[in-house]
């Protein structure tokens, strides 16, 4: 395999539940995709904190499912990406249908 | 110690303390962060009061194995012009690959085949730039397999095949001889010191066997007798505290600054 598909696939384990990639330790893998869901959350909370405080503590198990199933690709900026998981939720009843506008835009 | 001295990591949220802090020669700010036609004030302040500010980028993926994304590059170049800075910065790392982007730091394979990824957009990188460029030893909680070269090795060839500099974050240092084995002996032994820019160091924690470069605690003893220990090999023209998150009170900082400073002060 070339280098580029190598490191496609060691993300695509990390990031959308791909496959592991032979000759990487399965314990690390697993602990290396907890802290890219994580820190990533900590973006989410960040530029989205209405979500965090609706959420509480579903707002991490919450979030790494999404982010599993819908991983954040190159083109995407973090902003949209926090929406997008804004979308979810709401299509999921996790969080009510907005009133008004469904995207509250930071400065 | 000469040219930059101690420095800390610029934050949105540290910047009143930044202003006030005592024994802070220079910062360090993620590029990233910052557009060149409006910069933080706070920021501007430090830099008409004469004081260095270094861009830092995290996100060029420098060692990706696909086309060099030029535009994040280019702004880059426009923060380090708009800052007038003399030096630039970003990781040995990739970040982005087939489509998905990690938001993170993740390291290489320590192969031939990497390095001359690296060194081919490093050279690109550096001829868009146009100032002195750096790259940072990152901390791994994962190996490649088939490694052909220590991380010193790969290191070291990297700046004589592009001229770069290097930063070398102690705190990665001592993260990857916990995680993945790395021999810091050997490693700043290894080191082509006159490459030098600076040096990063940060807190970390331990969770379940794995040691954490979270930069949300305090700089760890271990950390500092490394530094101690580089010392010993060179004068680092500068020595830069990172922290990113659960913000200490002031005291606290200027507490690390200044242990800093003691450890390269000789």
């Amino acid at each position: 395999m070339s280098l580029a598909a190598d490191q496609a696939a060691l993300l695509r384990a990390l990031l959308a539940d791909g496959p592991a990639p032979s000759g990487f330790s399965a314990d690390r893998l697993r602990i290396e995709a907890d802290v890219l869901r994580r820190k990533h959350s900590r973006l989410i909370a960040y530029l989205r904190p209405d979500l965090e405080e609706s959420l509480g503590d579903r707002f991490f198990p919450l979030f790494a499912e999404f982010t599993a199933a819908t991983p954040k690709t190159s083109d995407v900026r973090a902003r949209e990406y926090a929406d997008s998981f804004a979308t979810w939720l709401i299509s999921r009843g996790d969080l009510p249908r907005p009133r008004r506008r469904l995207f509250r835009r930071g400065p | 110690m000469a040219e930059l001295g101690i420095g800390i990591g610029w934050r949105q949220e540290l910047d009143l303390s930044i202003a006030r802090l005592p024994g802070v020669d220079w910062v360090e700010v993620v590029a990233e962060n910052l557009h060149a036609s409006h910069l933080p004030e706070t920021l501007v302040a430090l830099r008409s009061r004469g004081m260095p500010v270094l861009p830092h980028a995290v996100s060029l993926s420098l060692g990706s194995a696909e086309p060099l994304d030029t535009a994040r590059v280019e702004h880059l170049a426009e923060i380090t012009r708009a800052l007038d800075a003399p030096l630039a910065s970003d990781h040995v790392c990739f970040v982005r690959a087939g489509g998905l982007d990690s938001g993170h730091l993740m390291p290489l394979p320590r192969t031939r085949e990497a390095l001359d990824v690296l060194v081919a957009n490093v050279r690109l990188a550096m001829s868009i730039i146009g100032t002195e460029f750096a790259l940072e030893n990152i901390a791994a909680l994962l190996e490649w397999p088939d490694a052909e070269l220590t991380e010193e090795q790969f290191l070291t060839e990297l700046t004589e095949r592009t001229g770069c500099l290097l930063i070398i974050d102690v705190a990665n240092l001592y993260a990857n001889a916990r995680n993945i084995g790395t021999d810091p002996v050997a490693f700043l032994d290894g080191i082509p010191w006159e490459r030098l820019a600076y040096v990063h160091m940060a807190g970390g924690v331990e969770r379940g066997g794995v040691y954490h470069d979270t930069h949300a605690h305090p700089v760890l003893p271990e950390v500092l007798d490394l530094l101690t220990e580089l010392r010993r090999r060179t004068d680092p023209p500068g020595v830069l505290l990172e922290r990113d998150d659960d913000y200490p009170p002031d005291s606290e900082l200027a507490a690390e600054l200044a242990s800093l400073r003691a450890a390269v002060t000789l």
